[in-house]
């Protein structure tokens, strides 16, 4: 259901302050959400003071400095640095995208930096995703077919292959996911458009033989019509896919068969 | 999940988009217009009960409150459907890259008010 404000444990509180002590002249400030479930705190913004001279380009840069010179508490994900992982994914100036692959001089002002929106925290940056990938698992993500000669290739013509073109390229970092209302108000029922745009890239693909099946399993009035054309999934996308689209395209398909 | 991990922020911290405005105000402006659309059935009773009706309710809309409720009315019912025309649009599989998307919306806003404009035309003036 919608709930526009914040349960009583979630409410943001005043953190520390970390001055900056290298005495640089280009300094930046980052607001950075922190919580501590070894506490029992509510969460709070720490503003860290960065030296912007001795800092590579990108918001994930950024983290690891602050993390190595300034405050190694500090927990979020990552691991390839290079957009393709998804591991980074968090909320960066009020827009969710891969931190390895934003640069903090698009960011106008202080860099704040939270989590992934409405997702239970479990510590810092770090969100809990586990609904997601429950969701992801029951589109059944991968190839059915009763092709029995296991020696021999399936092949697909090139045109078929070319309806997989964005939507292959997902890597399931759930930045559209958690950009969507609907699915921050209906995310336990409602599909959100990552786990749709994987239900459709198993519908499309030519060599899968259970599209009917899949097509019914996702026809529900909660799991798909949830998606309102909010587009907000296809704004935040770092890859520049486009989840509205492939869950229109669902839906088309419903209608014509 | 434990009930002690907080819900991250979500409203509170994430940026509008004009798709996302103008999804958010359709839905507003649907409710509005069920609510106007009611209006007009009673203020139809209101003249079908007689002329001292009728003269009541033109002197009515002749104040600026009045004057308000009949552009507001024009404009949120133009605006409904140019959403819907939009819809109707994505229904069909197109408009979906974000350039085109945003170009619709700001011709949904734009043309809400053109709209408008056109409909009551010189009685704006008066």
């Amino acid at each position: 259901m919608v709930q526009i404000n914040l349960p009583e444990n979630s409410k943001i509180q005043k953190g520390k302050y970390y001055k900056d002590k290298t005495g640089s002249k280009n300094i930046r400030r980052v607001n950075i959400y922190r919580w501590d479930p070894s506490t029992d705190e509510n969460p709070r913004i720490d503003t860290y003071e960065v030296d912007m001279d001795n800092c590579p380009s990108k918001v994930l840069d950024l983290l690891n400095k602050i993390k190595n010179e300034i405050d190694s508490s500090i927990a979020y994900r990552r691991s390839c640095s290079h957009g393709v992982c998804g591991s980074c994914a968090m909320n960066m100036d009020g827009k969710n995208g891969l931190a390895c692959t934003k640069p903090h001089k698009e960011i106008k002002g202080d860099i704040n930096i939270y989590p992934l929106p409405h997702l239970k925290v479990q510590k810092d940056l770090i969100g809990d995703l586990s609904v997601l990938y429950k969701q992801y698992q029951s589109v059944e993500p991968w190839l059915k077919n009763s092709k029995k000669d296991k020696n021999k290739e399936n092949l697909q013509s090139i045109e078929d292959r070319s309806k997989l073109d964005g939507l292959y390229e997902c890597i399931m970092c759930a930045c559209c996911s958690t950009a969507c209302p609907s699915y921050w108000w209906n995310g336990d029922k409602y599909l959100g458009p990552a786990v749709l745009l994987q239900a459709y890239r198993w519908i499309i693909d030519s060599r899968d033989e259970d599209r009917k099946e899949r097509l019914k399993k996702v026809a529900d009035e909660l799991k798909l019509y949830r998606c309102h054309t909010i587009m907000n999934c296809t704004n935040a996308c770092p890859k520049g896919l486009n989840p509205a689209k492939a869950i229109a395209e669902i839906k088309k398909m419903l209608v014509t068969g | 999940m434990k009930d002690k991990n907080p819900l991250s922020p979500h409203l509170q911290i994430y940026n509008w988009h004009i798709s996302s405005l103008i999804s958010i105000s359709h839905r507003i402006i649907g409710i509005i217009n069920i609510i106007i659309v009611t209006l007009i059935c009673i203020w139809v009773a209101f003249l079908l009960l007689g002329s001292s009706n009728y003269e009541f309710v033109q002197n009515f809309f002749k104040t600026y409150f009045g004057k308000f409720l009949i552009v507001g009315t024009v404009w949120s019912f133009s605006f409904q459907i140019l959403c819907e025309i939009r819809h109707l649009f994505w229904d069909l599989g197109f408009g979906f890259e974000l350039k085109t998307s945003n170009i619709s919306g700001i011709l949904v806003i734009f043309g809400s008010i053109f709209l408008t404009i056109l409909i009551l035309g010189k009685n704006l003036i008066q």
